[in-house]
């Protein structure tokens, strides 16, 4: 195959300077520069590095992450978390288990107006975590409900990786954040279905709560109707076409900025907090998405992702063998690497390979359903061993959950996960059916 | 992935570096508000009066690149970059100082190579008289502001390293 031996080489040197604790997005982009010198030299080099990093950075469809993050940033400082998991536990705390399924409800709906996991993990752990261990819920119900449901943060639209599917495979924004809904809220069922068939084996681990009365109730919805209202603009705008993605991120920071300081107070000081943890987060991502660009450059050199492609196509191979082998290598890529990262480094090899395999789907719809596919699988590194970020931050969290307990957890969400992916592939409509109905 | 406490605040080159991060941040940070105010404006204006403001989308790719390039050094500030560990979460703590100096050393590398290929870059643009296509903005205004931020960048860095040499050797 032409250039396979220098795609090796460049894996390995990347591989090796990850071992070596180099961040990951350094680790690109040193591999990418190496690999590129080595192809064509110098020169063309230093010509490349004189402006691609500005337009990496300026292109106008990312402008939509960091907007976002902002907006995340301001529903931290709005304190609604404690608001929506009140809310949700007014309506499910009386059943068994109903703390944890409120958990999944309030994440769901705070991961409506947050676009990434880890901070939706860990905002309603902060809320939920003691409130469920005061009330006898065992450590690992706990830890693994909210490390399992922080994920809903992204695959409820907005979603940072799901921007950068986008970009990376040339599709609309829009049509795949219509098509993340369904699966995303298909996820935060399975986890509370998941939630009810734990304390169902396990009674001890989730015990009942006293009914709260319907005028309660109604009057705890009082409380949140803003996030609803929030996210109905911004991605209701975004579905309608009424802005694009980027106009709605900024309708959806400011009004979140609002809310953050109208109920939760928000001040200088805390508007100086969400624009630093904007500027950590952002520069972390953007790292990577710079050293991924690199190294992109670099593997289109070798022009391997296409050959390889076109051979796998023609190799005769079912594709949905072809399919479940890279959904494979997602959960293994998930025991090592972020959600982020996985998907820059992939999607230039894999998403070739899917278009050229014949599903029976049109080539946008192949497309769109392969990237919901994949957030879905790449999640799901977020909460299994041994470096699911999710657990760790809620285990730093709840200091008396042992590691170990918080892993075992998880473990039924993580088959609810699978549950799901299976649903995912065997049924494309599940995915395809909102876009099919909007556009 | 982020660290509470990154940072040794002791030494008076690393407080001085800590409050031009920040202040990068928080210019940069400043330049996100004014452009969720300007596509507010934007979008308000579209909506109400029908007459787009042309060009708008060409102020906020211009800001999301400087903004980015002005919170990359409190990133690495604040050692937020992601690593993976799970080879060397058992080694020991100066195993990983070493490793931690060398990854540092490795990024002032490239940053240095990345700002001095910007600003020769920006000094291009100046030259040619580049613009933007809908505003005729010029171009080269962003690379002063990004080269800065990534002459701040390697300073960081080389700041990080030695901090880490400092624990390795400990």
């Amino acid at each position: 195959m032409i250039g396979l031996d220098s795609v090796l080489v460049g894996f390995a040197a990347l591989l090796l300077l990850l071992v070596l604790r180099v961040p990951i997005g350094v680790a690109m982009l040193v591999t990418g520069i190496g690999g590129y010198v080595w192809l064509a030299g110098w020169g063309p080099l230093l010509n490349y590095l004189k402006t691609a990093a500005y337009w990496r950075f300026a292109g106008y469809e990312l402008s939509v992450v960091p907007l976002f993050l902002l907006m995340g940033q301001f529903a931290i400082e709005a304190g609604i978390s404690r608001a929506l998991f009140a809310a949700c536990n007014q309506w499910l705390g009386h059943r068994r288990g109903g703390l944890a399924m409120a958990a999944v409800g309030a994440c769901a709906a705070f991961g409506a107006i947050c676009g990434s996991s880890l901070a939706t993990a860990s905002t309603m752990a902060k809320v939920a975590l003691p409130e469920m261990r005061r009330h006898g819920y065992s450590g690992a119900l706990a830890s693994g409900t909210l490390a399992a449901g922080g994920t809903l943060g992204i695959l409820i639209p907005p979603s940072i990786v799901l921007v950068i599917y986008a970009i990376l495979a040339e599709q609309n924004i829009v049509k795949m954040f219509m098509a993340a809904l369904l699966p995303g809220l298909l996820a935060a069922l399975g986890y509370m279905a998941t939630a009810a068939l734990y304390v169902r084996i396990a009674p001890a681990a989730g015990p009942a709560r006293a009914r709260v009365p319907l005028a309660a109730r109604l009057a705890g919805l009082k409380s949140v109707w803003h996030v609803a209202l929030i996210f109905a603009l911004v991605i209701g705008g975004i579905y309608a076409g009424w802005f694009t993605p980027t106009e709605g991120a900024a309708v959806g920071a400011a009004a979140t900025g609002l809310l953050a300081v109208l109920h939760g107070g928000m001040r200088w000081a805390g508007l100086r907090r969400a624009l630093l943890g904007t500027a950590e987060t952002t520069a972390m991502i953007f790292l990577i998405l710079l050293g991924a660009d690199l190294f992109n450059v670099f593997l289109a050199l070798t022009q391997w992702p296409a050959e390889a492609a076109r051979q796998i196509a023609d190799s005769g191979l079912a594709p949905y063998l072809v399919l479940a082998a890279m959904l494979l290598i997602y959960l293994a890529l998930g025991c090592l690497m972020d959600s982020l990262s996985m998907i820059l480094l992939t999607v230039p090899i894999f998403f070739p390979v899917i278009m050229a395999l014949d599903f029976g789907l049109s080539p946008e719809e192949t497309a769109i359903w392969f990237g919901i596919l994949a957030l879905v699988v790449v999640e799901v590194g977020l909460i299994t061993p041994p470096i699911g970020l999710n657990v760790f931050i809620i285990q730093s969290l709840a200091r008396d959950v042992t590691l170990v307990d918080a892993f075992k957890g998880v473990v039924p969400f993580l088959l609810s996960d699978l549950v799901r992916v299976v649903l995912l592939v065997a049924f494309p409509g599940l995915t395809l059916g909102l876009v099919r109905l909007l556009s | 992935m982020s660290n509470p406490d990154p940072n040794h605040q002791t030494d008076p080159i690393g407080r001085v570096l800590g409050v031009l991060c920040a202040g990068f941040a928080l210019a940069g940070g400043g330049l996100l508000l004014a452009m969720v105010l300007a596509t507010l404006a934007s979008v308000l204006g579209r909506g109400l009066v029908a007459s787009p403001v042309p060009g708008d989308f060409e102020l906020v790719e211009i800001g999301t690149a400087v903004a980015v390039f002005a919170f990359l050094p409190y990133g690495q500030w604040r050692r937020g970059h992601v690593i993976v560990d799970v080879f060397t979460r058992r080694a020991a703590s100066r195993v990983r100082a070493w490793l931690d100096a060398g990854g540092a050393l490795l990024f002032a590398v490239v940053a240095a190579l990345l700002a001095w290929r910007l600003a020769r870059g920006g000094l291009d643009l100046a030259r040619d008289g580049s613009e933007t296509m809908v505003l005729g903005l010029p171009l080269w205004v962003a690379f002063p502001p990004i080269a800065a931020a990534t002459l701040l960048l390697v300073a960081v860095c080389l700041h990080g390293a030695w901090r880490s040499l400092d624990d390795a050797r400990r």
